[in-house]
């Protein structure tokens, strides 16, 4: 079930001038792309069409320039291939052809803009950043550490999650249970939360998210983000 | 993978590292409400574990597990006590799991990163390096375990004897002085095993396994039979060994 989990939203190491960035213009990037997707229909619909569609070729360029494999970029988009056609179908009945193909060309393109933020950034520097952007709240009780840990391990969690319903589906075909929606979907639940418990255990006896002790030493100042 | 001879090793060096166990038990609350109380899993022991290498032996369910998890503070006694170096695991959980790093059965569970060398470099968050000086000591430390050549695969793609070295890897990056290992040659071949064993034997760390591989035990001076939630013999391997064999009949 496992060998799913390297499938989506891994890192792949490369030289492109993306892998070389700084993290901080990607997500900015990243942002600029949810905004441009989100607020451009706001204009108007042949304008919101209009800008989501350069924005999605915009993207599909960072994806060849980054030096992606093409299928990493198929297997996105198809993970979430039932979603987007129920939902364009949804909007091209309520409100046509054009503002349909804006919606999902914009779910589309922040999708793959945070896949090649996420294949082209080691998880390291993603927690170094979550951690940095956190770091303010501090002096509110928030605890920057577990907090970054925490999105990385949901990020792992996705393709393991991902993983258990395609094994459990085959393992229920195996068996004559296509069908049979218990059998299709309580294994994945009950696979989730030992993984879940399985990792808690690991990230404990690792003393992962262990709160400081005394005389440990400060965060040293992030060259990616500056003033961190 | 070669034993580590740099200067961070030595300082990982226990000095005079122990362990109390004074009336440890644990027992569980039983998920059947019609049960008679609750359910005895380790029985009060009463234990100094101070000997550079400590085996644990017994049946499967006899409690060996549960032992080991009480030295880390993965699991806290119901009854009793248990002290690594003076520090309570009850009370000073944090501080006894940065003495006592733990290694489980199947490594899978233990690697949180998507590859080895962020793996790595996760164990080494807590000392708060700087980027560049924690990705460096991170790829020291597989190079000196002869793991660098892996640094940038998928977890998922490294074979079983791989993934324990590797795991074992990010346990030491953090220079326990206790090493506490629950089965790891349980899904090792035979020259992975060897491996893990010459490994072992070359740590300054003190070491205390359970393990199957009643070879491995004999290569530890003192060796502790588990049966039924409690300790049925302490002392040399040899004895030891023979305990086992006569307790599985």
């Amino acid at each position: 079930m496992r060998g799913h989990a390297h499938l989506v939203a891994g890192y792949i190491p490369g030289r492109s001038p993306l892998h070389r960035w700084p993290l901080w213009l990607k997500a900015c990037l990243l942002l600029a792309t949810a905004v441009l997707c989100l607020a451009s229909p706001a204009v108007s619909v042949a304008a919101g069409a209009a800008i989501t569609t350069a924005v999605l070729l915009f993207v599909v360029a960072g994806h060849a320039l980054a030096g992606l494999p093409w299928a990493r970029l198929g297997r996105a988009v198809k993970l979430m291939w039932i979603f987007l056609v129920l939902i364009g179908a949804y909007q091209w009945w309520q409100h046509g052809g054009l503002v349909a193909w804006q919606v999902v060309g914009a779910i589309v393109a922040t999708v793959l803009a945070a896949n090649i933020l996420t294949a082209t950034t080691p998880v390291d520097e993603l927690l170094d950043g979550l951690a940095a952007v956190v770091r303010p709240l501090e002096r509110v009780g928030a605890d920057p550490e577990r907090f970054s840990l925490t999105v990385a391990l949901m990020l792992r969690s996705i393709p393991f999650v991902i993983g258990a319903f395609s094994d459990v589906r085959e393992a229920a075909r195996a068996r004559g249970l296509e069908r049979n929606l218990l059998a299709r979907s309580l294994p994945v639940v009950i696979a989730t939360v030992g993984y879940a418990r399985a990792t808690g255990e690991a990230l404990s006896a690792r003393g992962l998210g262990d709160p400081d002790l005394p005389g440990d030493p400060g965060f040293p100042e992030d060259p990616d983000f500056p003033g961190s | 993978m070669k034993p580590r001879t740099d200067s961070a090793q030595d300082r990982g060096a226990p000095a005079g590292t122990s362990i109390v166990l004074a009336g440890a038990g644990v027992t569980i609350d039983p998920a059947d409400p019609a049960a008679a109380g609750p359910k005895t899993i380790l029985r009060p022991l009463d234990l100094e574990l101070s000997d550079r290498r400590i085996a644990v032996i017994g049946a499967n369910g006899s409690g060996k597990s549960t032992l080991l998890r009480l030295l880390n503070g993965l699991v806290l006694p119901s009854t009793g006590s248990v002290q690594v170096n003076g520090l309570d695991t009850s009370r000073d959980g944090a501080a006894v799991r940065r003495t006592v790093g733990f290694v489980f059965t199947d490594p899978i569970s233990q690697l949180v990163m998507p590859t080895p060398l962020e793996d790595v470099e996760l164990s080494l968050r807590r000392l708060r390096l700087p980027k560049r000086e924690r990705r460096r000591l991170a790829m020291e430390l597989l190079e000196s375990h002869g793991l660098a050549h892996l640094g940038s695969n998928s977890i998922y793609e490294l074979s079983g004897g791989e993934r324990q070295m590797v795991a074992l890897a990010t346990v030491l990056a953090v220079e326990p002085a206790i090493l506490v290992l629950d089965e790891p040659s349980t899904l090792l071949d035979l020259r992975n095993t060897r491996m893990l064993r010459e490994l072992l034997a070359g740590l300054p760390q003190q070491v205390i396994l359970s393990t199957h591989d009643l070879d491995l035990a004999a290569s530890c001076g003192r060796v502790l039979v588990v049966d039924d939630g409690g300790i049925a013999f302490d002392g040399p391997p040899a004895a030891a060994v023979d305990r086992y064999r006569a307790l599985a009949g």
